[in-house]
């Protein structure tokens, strides 16, 4: 029975992780900037929602004004931040250290406005339990499941079946065809990190919902996402998501067998057995 | 009336000037096979021309307006296009997809060419709709690369090594095909290419750059009168 609550709570948090997943593989194959910074938006994101609930803002308000916070901010990194180091012809080193020094300027601020202590959402219903048979969900799980779901399948209509969906998927292609046939990659970023960064604002509320607020908490996911994005192989949303559902599942069963605090370790060496036989991921296209 | 002219034009990476003094003009409708050896300045021109490297010196004049100072964007809006050498397709996205994307951002009005008119042009596109580019072959590729090239409203396309990897016969279809188009809407091209002869085939004039100079300029009868290997 602990094996099944194990899976399934896995399941829940590979969920939420496939949509940090997601949103991080848009940036990294569309921009090349590893934006170490979207840790950051996820972070602010669970902050942004607690404040609103504290001062009893209509729940749906207290989720869609951070996704909204978020993307004007990712926004903002990707045009004043980012594209003015492209400008200066910056090395992919250089974009980095921007990123992690946002980073943690990020985290450094929300550790200064609400304290470095764990903080817990002031609502009744989050950890509500509900039984399915021998296994127990709160209902920010089932949100959780839910609202992941749903952006992983909004992602993938998005990306093939809108004309600007495919406009970011060609900009990724092939950057330098799309500057000469009027794609305009520049303009092209800023809507992927907006759009990533108003996706990665769901994991960055609803994560938190369950297991409290805290101002680093964003890195550790972050890490895993961007394993399951290269295991998944770059550029696919699917293999993204896939391997971390994977990866959260496999990490939760390993505590039937091994203590928690291997459970990073677990994810690594997963990791590094994969690329060994995979390098190029399990999703990756053909080329 | 002179469609594209570059006057005194050099460029060049870095501390390394590629090209120096290309000077050219060209009408409406001429085709121009542009000829040299491997890193004579060709594709450097061509960038240049297009945008894509800013110009050390010279002027660029393109349907009377000054244009070295424009971004790529607008000297595409404009109607000068540019099929890169090997990388003219968006390879992850779908034969429709590459074409869908390119026309909704490149196709107006009154466009010479619009997604039904390509597909007409090119038939095997047509066939391929779902496939994705970068599993077709290396002649239904180019044909997508020129395609692409020319939605929209083209005025001068600049064409770097568009035969690469090609069988010879496909080779002399596509130059058929890119002769027709200019023939039949004024279009002017700039034709790099290694492969000579076909080239000299559909050319009204030819150029031959070496080490970053124009060495030749004239008709391609007196190209092939004068010792025309000479100047590789």
């Amino acid at each position: 029975m602990l094996a099944l609550q194990l899976l399934v709570t896995g399941l829940v948090t590979g969920c939420a992780l496939g949509v940090v997943a997601i949103s991080f593989s848009l940036v990294y194959a569309t921009t090349k900037i590893f934006h170490v910074a979207h840790a950051g938006i996820y972070t602010l994101g669970g902050y942004l929602a607690w404040s609103l609930m504290t001062y009893r803002v209509p729940l749906a308000l207290a989720f869609l004004l951070p996704v909204a916070a978020c993307a004007v901010l990712g926004a903002l990194m990707q045009s004043q931040l980012y594209a003015r180091l492209e400008r200066r012809r910056a090395t992919h080193l250089v974009v980095l250290i921007a990123s992690l020094g946002t980073l943690a300027v990020i985290q450094n601020i929300i550790a200064a406005v609400y304290t470095p202590n764990i903080l817990q959402f002031p609502l009744n219903w989050s950890s509500r339990m509900v039984a399915f048979g021998p296994v127990r969900l709160n209902w920010t799980q089932l949100l959780t499941v839910a609202v992941s779901v749903a952006a992983y399948a909004g992602t993938m209509w998005f990306a093939h079946r809108t004309i600007l969906g495919k406009r970011i998927r060609a900009v990724a292609s092939n950057p330098m065809l799309a500057d000469i046939t009027r794609l305009q990659p520049q303009t092209v970023y800023v809507y992927v990190i907006a759009i990533a960064s108003a996706l990665v604002c769901l994991p960055g509320i609803l994560v938190p919902l369950d297991l409290g607020l805290q101002p680093y908490n964003g890195v550790t996911p972050l890490l895993t996402a961007t394993i399951a994005m290269i295991a998944g192989g770059v550029g696919s949303i699917t293999g993204a998501f896939v391997l971390s559902v994977a990866i959260a599942v496999l990490q939760n069963l390993s505590l039937l067998v091994m203590p928690g605090e291997w459970s990073i370790g677990v994810t690594f060496f997963i990791f590094v057995i994969f690329m060994l036989f995979r390098p190029t991921g399990l999703f990756a296209a053909a080329r | 009336m002179t469609l594209l002219r570059l006057s005194g034009l050099a460029a060049g990476y870095g501390a390394k000037t590629v090209i120096a003094d290309v000077s050219f003009g060209l009408e409406p409708g001429q085709i121009l096979a542009f000829l040299g050896h491997n890193g004579a300045g060709k594709t450097t021109t061509l960038k240049t021309v297009m945008g894509l490297l800013p110009p050390r010196a010279g002027e660029l004049v393109f349907d009377g307006q000054r244009i070295e100072r424009l971004d790529v964007s607008r000297r595409v809006a404009m109607g000068l296009r540019l099929l890169p050498e090997g990388r003219g397709i968006f390879p992850d996205l779908s034969v429709a997809e590459n074409i869908d994307v390119v026309a909704a951002r490149n196709v107006g009005g009154a466009a010479m060419f619009g997604i039904a008119d390509v597909y007409r042009l090119f038939p095997i596109l047509e066939e391929r709709r779902p496939t994705r580019a970068g599993s077709l072959s290396g002649g239904q590729q180019q044909m997508l690369a020129l395609a692409l090239a020319i939605l929209g409203s083209p005025r001068c396309l600049l064409l770097d090594e568009p035969s690469i990897g090609l069988a010879p016969n496909l080779v002399e279809r596509l130059f058929q095909q890119v002769r027709d188009l200019c023939r039949s809407h004024a279009m002017t091209a700039i034709l790099v290419e290694q492969n000579v002869a076909a080239a000299m085939q559909i050319a009204d004039r030819v150029i031959i750059m070496n080490n970053g100079r124009i060495v030749f300029d004239g008709l391609p009868h007196e190209a092939r009168e004068s010792n025309f290997w000479n100047y590789f």
